[in-house]
């Protein structure tokens, strides 16, 4: 067996139901709606107005400050508003909406070859800031931000994250099955920005045509090599990936460039790829539509800003039972909504529809904490779950932020999966975070009043 | 389309681990020991665990009724305190026992404080340290092995008996002992606990590793792995430390709490075992050591990974295993070791004082009994009769009662003047009750006298006062009967200490079997 992280949990895979399935590409016909806010930082600024015509590729949102990013759009149509809309959090956020006019007229230049040795690091940058790139896997975490460490020269790994530990995705699979060598020279690209670093590709070994194909691409590249890692959640975490490839590990308030590391999902390689080498701004992303309420389940290349139902209708609809629960994402860590008719965004890698809950069940069977001290076993950060929910339970965020160090959670959910007496753990962590989070700022605002 | 759905913060699903599957492999892990007790103990035994686990349910049951909490009378936790709490209780117990046993186990030691994990320790030892405090020696009062305590493989050894290891490991020797006292049984449980992954081993191996540096090293026998076996397989530390130590809500929640605890464990049982007169060494070491748990879950939290000195360093190449989580347990074993040391020295320097002292005591309580003697010794052919019944229930009439020494005692011209029989009963409230007879040739009593008397303070422990004791003197009959009442008339009886008949009927069984003795084979 393999080298892996500490903790970690098995939940099952069902990646069957869509893991053999090829990409369809599939050119959405309706109503296309970019959140302005679907990265972390602040929201991007519309440049565009009701009544503008625009073309798939033109730039619609710029982003506002340095954590922020671009919003391409991916179809060429109407500025049909740019107001609130419904969005995947359930809140209703100001968005773009887009009147698609189905003919896909492209901005001209987009995908014109470059040969990115010809580029100069801060023109590689650009051009990924330009296409409006950020972290695919999920986080959503702008990718120009992200190549842009303190000390460039003290990265050691670029690790490229193909782990795809979430139950039922399979979209990243896929990718690396058919886009291997698109990958492997985006990864050359990133390596290019990093005199030091080596690549390596992090991939669960439940995927062994991506694993081959990876390595039949990478064969040849010096310093890139591919890292089949044991089946595990939460593998594709950042933390999870760095610990597997070097062994370090960093608190929450370092980032990974600190631990000589730049991580970024295939997803996200890709599209740089895309952006550098083929001038193609981020349009498109593959998404897998599945779950048990899913008639055919697919793995779709489509544009972002399609609705979720416009996505489940193609793919064939739901089952006559129809579905309890859907989330965008996997089971361990997905948002789940309560209307399809949301848009898809950069980092959403599935539409999951659930025909049963389990949550629901779950909490039918609950009962005390038996302090069995699984949660404690399974914790990828080294946390005691237990302790702190018993902290919580006396309102006590000074035990849990400073004894037990309760701000290290990473929400990954795994001790809430094991725990037998079916605990909402890391629900009350990540309420307990926020709350303690949102007390931080307050006293902060407070301190920067006075002076 | 009708969308009702689902919104829940993330995860949106769960193992299918539940309480009610802990608790049922625990249950299950325990059905071989059972099942070995049953077979050996006979129906009795099957009585005696279907009163601790009804009478643990129902309690259950009627404070969920009462306090109206819901059905946790459902999650099985009782049924598991039952069983244990059967199971480390002997067969011949009155059938109220387990019952009283239970009640006080689920109402007091969990109800009362919440109820499931919220107990604080573990209800089944506390059910048995109840029955323990409460029934004495009927507890305990079996041959030479049991699940939980084990002073007596320890006497055994100690007197160069043998002990007969594949009897005591299968759990079928002719012994009475609790009922699941087979560690055969105990073993096959254990392995299904560890297939299933319902327990981790830091609690039972740091206690049974413990445990054992500790006997070899103060146990008077090194580490003759004969002489640990005994200890491993006869005394509960078995049971103890895979069943009773690992119960997760009375146990740390870290793997270095879990290993400090499983070392408290051993080591405590180590000390009572050896150091102790107390027959139940393991029982109260967990229930100690659960006291402890919340302070070592206090102290002893783990940095997370990423704060950790040196997390951020690259250990390419190295295993999952890292050499320095053995750092922990290598102190806990130092200190230990230290401890322990420091106690064998103590031992070691005050051990021969003690034996001269009793050896002492012996001799002035042989005097004391037989005064008119000048000389006392032994007659050979009278030496090999008690020798040849060493370890034997004398006589069927004397309840348990041992003829442990038969000493003849002469004047200056040598000629016999009577004869001191040493004799224990173990038919005492709180352990055996040990004495000298002093008889002269006409069969008369001089006088007697205890030199091993533990009874309870103010009860029992009256036996040894002159009111009762020197009924005796003078007396000249062949067997003496108890008098409940008081106010007696005739040669025969003798007035019983008030509240204390146990003691007392000990007391007279145990005359009545040395003059028996006497009768039978010198006179």
């Amino acid at each position: 067996m393999g080298k892996t992280f500490r903790g970690g949990v098995h939940p099952l895979g069902h990646k069957e139901l869509s893991r053999d399935i090829p990409f369809e590409t599939y050119l959405p016909q309706g109503e296309m709606v970019y959140p302005l806010g679907q990265h972390i930082g602040r929201p991007a600024s519309p440049i565009v107005k009701k009544g503008d015509r625009v073309l798939a590729g033109q730039l619609i949102a710029e982003a506002s400050a340095f954590v922020s990013a671009n919003i391409v759009s991916g179809c060429s149509g109407t500025v049909k508003a740019v107001d609130k809309h419904r969005t995947i959090a359930g809140t209703m956020a100001e968005c773009v909406i887009i009147e698609n006019d189905g003919l896909y007229e492209t901005v001209p230049g987009v995908g014109t070859l470059v040969d990115f040795h010809t580029l100069s690091r801060e023109e590689i940058i650009a051009k990924v800031k330009k296409a409006g790139i950020i972290g695919m896997g999920g986080a959503g975490f702008p990718t120009h931000v992200k190549l842009m460490p303190k000390d460039p020269d003290a990265i050691r790994y670029v690790i490229v994250n193909g782990a795809e530990c979430e139950p039922y995705i399979t979209c990243d699979d896929q990718l690396m099955r058919t886009h291997a060598n698109d990958i492997i020279t985006g990864l050359r690209v990133l390596l290019s920005l990093f005199p030091n670093a080596r690549g390596v590709i992090v991939i669960e070994d439940n995927k062994k045509e991506a694993i081959r194909a990876m390595e039949t691409a990478a064969s040849g590249s010096k310093g890139i090599s591919v890292k089949a890692v044991p089946v595990k959640y939460p593998q594709g975490g950042e933390r999870s990936c760095i610990s597997v490839v070097t062994g370090a590990h960093y608190g929450i308030t370092q980032l990974p460039a600190d631990v000589g590391c730049i991580v970024d999902n295939v997803g996200t390689v890709y599209a740089i790829y895309k952006a550098v080498c083929e001038s193609t701004p981020l349009m498109e992303r593959g998404i897998t539509i599945t779950g048990e309420a899913v008639n055919t389940p697919h793995n779709y290349m489509t544009r972002i800003g399609v609705s979720c139902r416009e996505l489940l209708e193609h793919a064939g609809g739901l089952k006559e039972s129809g579905a309890v629960k859907v989330m965008a994402g996997g089971p361990m860590m997905g948002i789940a909504f309560d209307s399809l008719d949301v848009p898809m965004c950069k980092n959403n890698n599935a539409f999951t529809f659930l025909a049963s809950d389990e949550v629901a069940e779950a909490q039918k069977i609950q009962t005390a904490c038996i302090r069995c001290g699984r949660c404690v076993r399974v914790c990828p950060q080294g946390l005691t779950p237990q302790l702190m929910s018993a902290a919580l339970e006396k309102k006590d965020y000074d035990r849990y932020e400073n004894k037990l160090h309760g701000l290290e959670c990473i929400s990954c959910g795994s001790c809430t999966f094991i725990c037998p007496a079916k605990r909402p753990l890391t629900q009350e962590f990540k309420v307990a975070k926020a709350e303690i989070m949102a007390a931080k700022r307050a006293a902060q605002a407070k301190e920067g009043a006075k002076s | 389309m009708n969308e009702r759905l689902n919104v829940s913060s993330s995860p949106h699903t769960r193992s299918t681990l539940s309480t009610g599957h802990v608790m049922r492999d625990i249950v299950i892990s325990l059905i071989p020991v059972s099942a070995f007790g049953v077979w050996h103990f006979g129906i009795r035994a099957l009585l005696v665990l279907l009163c601790s686990v009804c009478a643990a349910v129902l309690t259950e049951l009627i404070f969920d009724k009462i306090c109206k909490r819901g059905d946790t009378w459902k999650d099985g936790s009782a049924v598991i305190t039952g069983l244990l709490l059967g199971l480390c209780i002997p067969s011949t117990v009155p059938l109220y026992a387990p019952v009283l046993g239970s009640v006080f186990a689920i109402l007091f030691v969990k109800c009362f404080f919440g109820g499931l994990g919220k107990n604080f320790m573990n209800p089944a030892l506390a059910g048995r340290c109840f029955l323990l405090i409460s029934f004495g020696s009927r507890m305990t009062n079996y041959a030479y092995t049991d699940a939980v305590s084990s002073a007596t493989p320890l006497a055994e050894l100690a007197n160069d008996h043998t002990v007969n290891l594949s009897q005591m490991f299968i759990g079928n020797g002719n012994v009475t002992g609790v009922i699941g006292c087979s560690v055969l049984g105990l073993l096959i449980g254990i392995c299904y606990l560890f297939i299933v992954d319902a327990i981790t081993w830091e609690i039972p191996v740091a206690s049974v590793v413990t445990f054992a540096l500790f006997i070899g090293i103060f146990g008077g026998h090194g580490f003759d792995p004969m002489y640990l076996l005994a200890h491993l397989m006869g005394g509960g530390i078995i049971m103890g430390s895979f069943f009773m130590a690992t119960d997760p809500v009375t146990s740390p929640m870290t793997t270095e709490g879990q290993l400090i605890y499983g070392a408290a464990v051993g080591l405590l049982s180590g000390i009572f075992r050896v150091f102790a007169t107390s027959a139940d060494s393991v029982s109260y070491a967990i229930i100690i050591s659960n006291l402890l748990t919340p302070l070592i879950d206090e102290y002893v939290v783990p940095l997370p990974f990423g704060l950790r000195k040196g997390a951020a360093q690259e250990h390419i190449g190295s295993s999952a295993f890292n050499p320095k989580m053995l750092l922990p347990a290598l102190r806990l074993c130092l200190i230990t070791l230290l401890a322990g040391l420091g106690l064998a020295g103590v031992y070691n320097m005050t051990k021969d004082t003690i034996e001269q002292q009793k050896e002492a005591k012996r001799i002035q309580s042989y005097k004391e009994v037989l005064p008119e003697a000048e000389e006392l010794g032994y007659d050979d052919d009278l030496k090999a009769i008690v020798d040849g019944m060493a370890g034997e229930v004398y006589g069927t009439d004397f309840g348990k009662a041992y003829i442990n020494d038969l000493i003849v005692g002469k004047d200056a011209s040598g000629e016999t003047v009577g004869y001191v029989v040493g004799v224990t009963s173990n038919d005492g409230f709180d352990g055996p009750i040990s004495l000298s007879v002093g008889v002269d040739t006409e069969g008369t009593i001089q006088k007697i006298s205890f030199t091993e008397l533990n009874e309870t303070a103010g009860m029992g422990m009256k036996c040894g006062d002159p009111e009762f004791k020197d009924q005796f003197n003078g007396r000249s009959v062949t067997r003496f009967t108890l008098n409940k009442a008081g106010g007696s008339s005739s040669d025969e009886e003798i007035d019983s200490v008030s509240g204390a008949s146990i003691s007392s009927g000990a007391v007279v069984n145990a005359v009545n079997a040395a003059l028996d003795f006497l009768h039978e084979n010198v006179m």
